[in-house]
């Protein structure tokens, strides 16, 4: 294999982001730009009774207001077109957009903001879950029945249930009815933001009926596409241009601010800029969703899974945007790991006057995977079984199926994990202090399978330019893998490709930097691409050398006659010759994983059914509990991942540790409260708090290298799913510390001391 | 009003408005963007700068308090060619992702080992305790100094 594979090669992007010369969003500026703010809602819930801009629109320096009235009336959506771009008679949450202002400058814009006279007759807003489906709940869109749903078949919802799903196979109630014993558990958890440093932002200019849109964004032709919709024009009038992103973690893939500069660029005839303040980016970002899960499982006398029985209740907050696919979660990932019986399974995404919750890196995944191990540690205490043990008996293996239908023919590679992690540490005792405990969760991922494609071109001095829409959101995805891949291929040295950065008029169709998917997919384009390119570059050096192709070795940017070391000619002459010929030489390659064979009648409404391109990880947590204070400290974590290849070790290092450090913030720190208000309580850094580098341990991490057939040199999605497992894996440790069961995240000191209470009074009682 | 200071070794003059922060001056007046507004409350230090050395929170610090005094930027750090070890190091180790809170990372690393040319594990980490990264995890940050910067400067 080509040097470049499975090398720690420093990553192409990183001079200019040491040296502060990257530029991001924020730190674009376009000539004669004008600078945007919002009016966005203070109530979470109301009807507006007054709207009157025309004091803003007086104000000194203001260049347009945009409100409503300025776009098309349609409403928009990924899913299910339920969402206005401006909120003009009712508002469903607090921070929705009602009106625009630009402005010379940012200080006339905010005083302009100031300036517009609103209204609103407050409403008691839908904050509860279960209350939010009851009989009583005010329905937060009384017109849902007039959404256009854009899945063809559309999809089960109704009422305050944005979308639902069930699975409901034969044999689950006889299996509990003759089970040795049922387990029960019911778990919540809070919401997470995804708090990348960079503040979203957007710019935007007009010209000849086109817009240019200046993104620091995860899948530009999202923006394309969906901007298309909310302003309703054609695809062709949309440009996207990415910049450098200052983090995502999912919450860059669908619309931001967008809509916003692009109106007030049509309407202001300049070039216009918008910058969420952190807390407004903090209160209406698409968070991790909350949930509410209820488990049982019927179980044999041995530890056997029978059967079982999922429930989830989502909060989808105001809009649906990605919802819809959400509630396929919890069928998928309902059995873990594990084999088990029939499983029933129901899911409702539900609409509240919150802000709409979306994708974050493992999305539902990491509740799911929490409440699931928690439950398993549960049956292991109730049947008096080593939990351990009670993993490996009802471990999947090759073969097995997942509960969608889906066969795993890799599913040993979680043995061959839990093996690795039995050699390197216990899950027994733990030092000496009577505090301590252990954790252990396991989880199959996906790698996402949406399409991808790059062009390579050799340049006229031998250089590799690579230009694709794939966007490096920070993950080395592109600046190690597609880089790394792209040199392997055409067997020149990594410093010689050149990677364009995103713009949608230029570059072909990628489907953004989600699931993990970058490396393996546009990886796998690249392929397919250097392939031609160098069949190209052969034929054409065979013209040059005046020898067969076959007879033609390409190797470290030279070609030359096997056998003939003086005959070596570099490949700028190559590329040189062939561009003075005509036949410049160029190669596309495109890619998508073909979907795994399921079974589409499990369930019902399962619009996101499948685990494409299976990964396997099995994460081990050792913490200590203060037992006066409540806090946790986490003395040792340890990850073992199947990662395919990993075609930079340093990357995917940074992946897994990143990753955790998320978890942990989620599992001990980080959470979004809503108040009967239906505002967070939690509203800026200070208040909402993130993992620190004091509080993050050296993650201890063990690869597993079985190389995926489709995969770019093996590669499977990496960056993803260590995030998944950390929640389960904490709270394992932490509930066996304590002696005493954690069913929410985040587990808050309070939690601690109340479940440490509980314990002492059963025990004097 | 105006405002002359020492910036990156150079002596630099601009007007200023009254309560006007200096990650406002840097940024928009002298079109210095390797400080970052990540909060705009001191909470994230991703526009960390030094001023007479120490790192400081330019987000919060009214521009006119740096009046003949000495401010560094990430852009007074090494140059084009040739980076600084802090620089050099964080490249080295993969303490880079998506870039956003490096320069404010770089700055409070070079005062800590100009202070202290060879830091503990835990000396570095709490060092840096004021500074947010979401895509690290720290980790190779910290091995940045223990295997690279350490002992370099």
């Amino acid at each position: 294999m080509n040097a470049s594979i499975g090398a720690a090669i420093p990553r192409g992007d990183a001079r200019p982001k040491v040296r502060g010369t990257a530029r991001y969003a924020v730190d674009v500026e376009l000539a004669g730009m004008g600078h945007a703010r919002l009016l966005r809602s203070p109530v979470a819930a109301g009807r507006i009774v007054r709207l009157d801009l025309e004091a803003a629109r007086r104000a000194p320096g203001v260049r347009a207001v945009a409100a409503a009235s300025d776009m098309p009336s349609r409403l928009h959506g990924l899913v299910l077109r339920d969402q206005p771009a401006f909120a003009s008679e009712v508002v469903r949450y607090e921070g929705e957009p009602i009106a625009a202002v630009v402005a010379d400058t940012l200080a006339e814009a905010e005083t302009a903001v100031g300036l517009i006279e609103l209204e609103i007759e407050e409403w008691e807003p839908v904050v509860d879950l279960d209350y939010a489906i009851s009989e009583q709940a005010r329905l937060v869109h009384p017109d849902w029945e007039s959404y256009q749903m854009l899945i063809e078949g559309g999809f089960p919802r109704g009422g305050n249930v944005v979308a639902e799903l069930a699975a409901d196979p034969d044999g689950v109630d006889a299996a509990f009815a003759s089970a040795y014993r049922v387990v029960e558990d019911a778990f919540g958890a809070d919401r997470q933001y995804q708090a990348y440093l960079e503040p979203k932002g957007a710019l935007a200019s007009y010209e000849d009926g086109r817009y240019t849109i200046h993104v620091s964004h995860q899948f530009p032709f999202a923006i394309r596409d969906r901007l298309a919709q909310v302003l309703d024009v054609g695809l062709g009038r949309i440009r996207v241009i990415g910049h450098h992103i200052g983090g995502g973690f999912g919450a860059k893939l669908d619309l931001g601010l967008e809509p916003y500069v692009a109106v007030l660029a049509r309407l202001s005839g300049r070039p216009v800029k918008l910058v969420n303040h952190r807390t407004e980016d903090l209160i209406t970002c698409p968070s991790r969703e909350n949930a509410l899960i209820r488990i049982r499982t019927a179980v044999s006398q041995k530890g056997e899974f029978l059967a079982r029985e999922l429930h989830c209740l989502l909060d989808s907050g105001a809009y649906a945007i990605d919802a819809p696919f959400l509630v396929s979660l919890p069928l998928l990932l309902a059995n873990g790991a594990y084999r088990v019986g029939p499983t029933r399974v129901s899911a409702r995404a539900v609409y509240t006057n919150t802000a709409p919750t979306g994708a974050f890196r493992g999305v539902s995944g990491t509740y799911l995977n929490f409440a699931v191990e928690r439950h398993v540690d549960h049956i292991a205490n109730e049947l008096g079984l080593d939990r351990n043990e009670l993993r490996r008996l009802n471990l999947l293996d090759d073969g097995d199926r997942l509960p969608n239908g889906q066969t795993l023919d890799d599913a040993r590679s979680l043995h061959e994990a839990f093996d690795m992690l039995d050699d390197i540490s216990t899950t027994k005792e733990v030092g000496s202090g009577g505090w301590r405990g252990v954790g252990t969760a396991a989880t199959v991922w996906l790698t996402n399978p949406l399409p991808g494609s790059a062009i390579l071109k050799l340049n006229e001095d031998g250089t590799l330019g690579v230009i694709t829409a794939a966007t490096e959101n920070g993950s080395g995805a592109v600046a190690m893998g597609l880089r790394q891949i792209a040199a392997a291929q055409v067997d020149v040295l990594p410093d010689q490709v050149i990677i364009s950065m995103p713009d949608t008029d230029s570059a072909p169709y990628d489907a953004g930097s989600q699931g993990s998917r970058t490396t393996h997919i546009v990886g796998r384009a690249l392929v397919e691409a250097g392939e031609e390119l160098r069949r190209q570059i052969l034929s054409k050096a065979a013209q040059i050398l005046e020898a067969a192709p076959e007879d033609l070795e390409l190797s470290n940017g030279t070609v030359r006659v096997v056998g003939a070391p003086s005959s070596a000619i570099p490949l700028a002459t190559v590329a040189l010759k062939a561009t003075a010929d005509g036949a410049s030489i160029t190669a596309t390659g495109s890619y998508a994983t073909a979907s795994p064979r399921y079974d589409p009648t499990c369930a019902s409404g399962f619009l996101f059914p499948t685990f494409p391109t299976p990964t396997y990880h099995v994460h081990r947590a050792e913490v200590e509990v203060d037992p006066l204070l409540g806090t946790v400290t986490v003395l040792r974590y340890v990850v073992v991942q199947e990662v395919g290849k990993a075609i930079n070790p340093q990357g995917v290092a940074g992946q897994i540790q990143g990753g955790v450090a998320q978890g942990l913030g989620y599992a001990l720190w980080e959470g979004l409260q809503i108040g009967s208000d239906g505002r967070y309580r939690q509203r800026t850094f200070e208040a909402y708090r993130l993992p620190l580098a004091v509080d993050v341990p050296r993650v201890e991490i063990v690869l597993l290298e079985n190389g995926h057939d489709e995969g770019p040199f093996g590669a499977r999605g990496v960056a993803e799913p260590p995030v998944v497992p950390v929640a389960a894996a904490i709270a394992n440790a932490v509930a066996d510390a304590i002696g005493a069961p954690i069913n929410r995240i985040p587990i808050t000191p309070a939690d601690i001391l109340d479940a440490i209470e509980t314990v002492n009074r059963h025990a004097t009682a | 009003m105006n405002l002359t200071f020492a910036l990156n070794g150079r002596t630099a003059s601009v007007d200023v408005e009254a309560g006007e922060t200096l990650l406002r001056t840097l940024r928009d007046r002298l079109s210095l963007t390797g400080a970052k507004e990540g909060c705009v409350e001191g909470e994230c230090g991703a526009c960390t700068v030094l001023l007479d050395g120490q790192p400081v929170d330019s987000c919060l610090l009214p521009s006119m308090s740096v009046a003949r005094r000495s401010v560094t930027t990430v852009e007074g750090l090494g140059s084009v060619d040739t980076l600084h070890p802090v620089q050099a190091a964080m490249v080295d180790s993969g303490g880079v992702q998506c870039g956003f809170c490096t320069p404010g990372f770089i700055m409070v690393l070079v005062a800590l080992l100009r202070e202290n040319p060879d830091p503990t594990e835990l000396e570095i980490r709490q060092a840096v305790s004021g500074n947010i990264c979401r895509c690290t995890g720290y980790a190779q940050i910290v091995d940045a100094v223990i295997e690279k910067a350490r002992g370099a400067m």
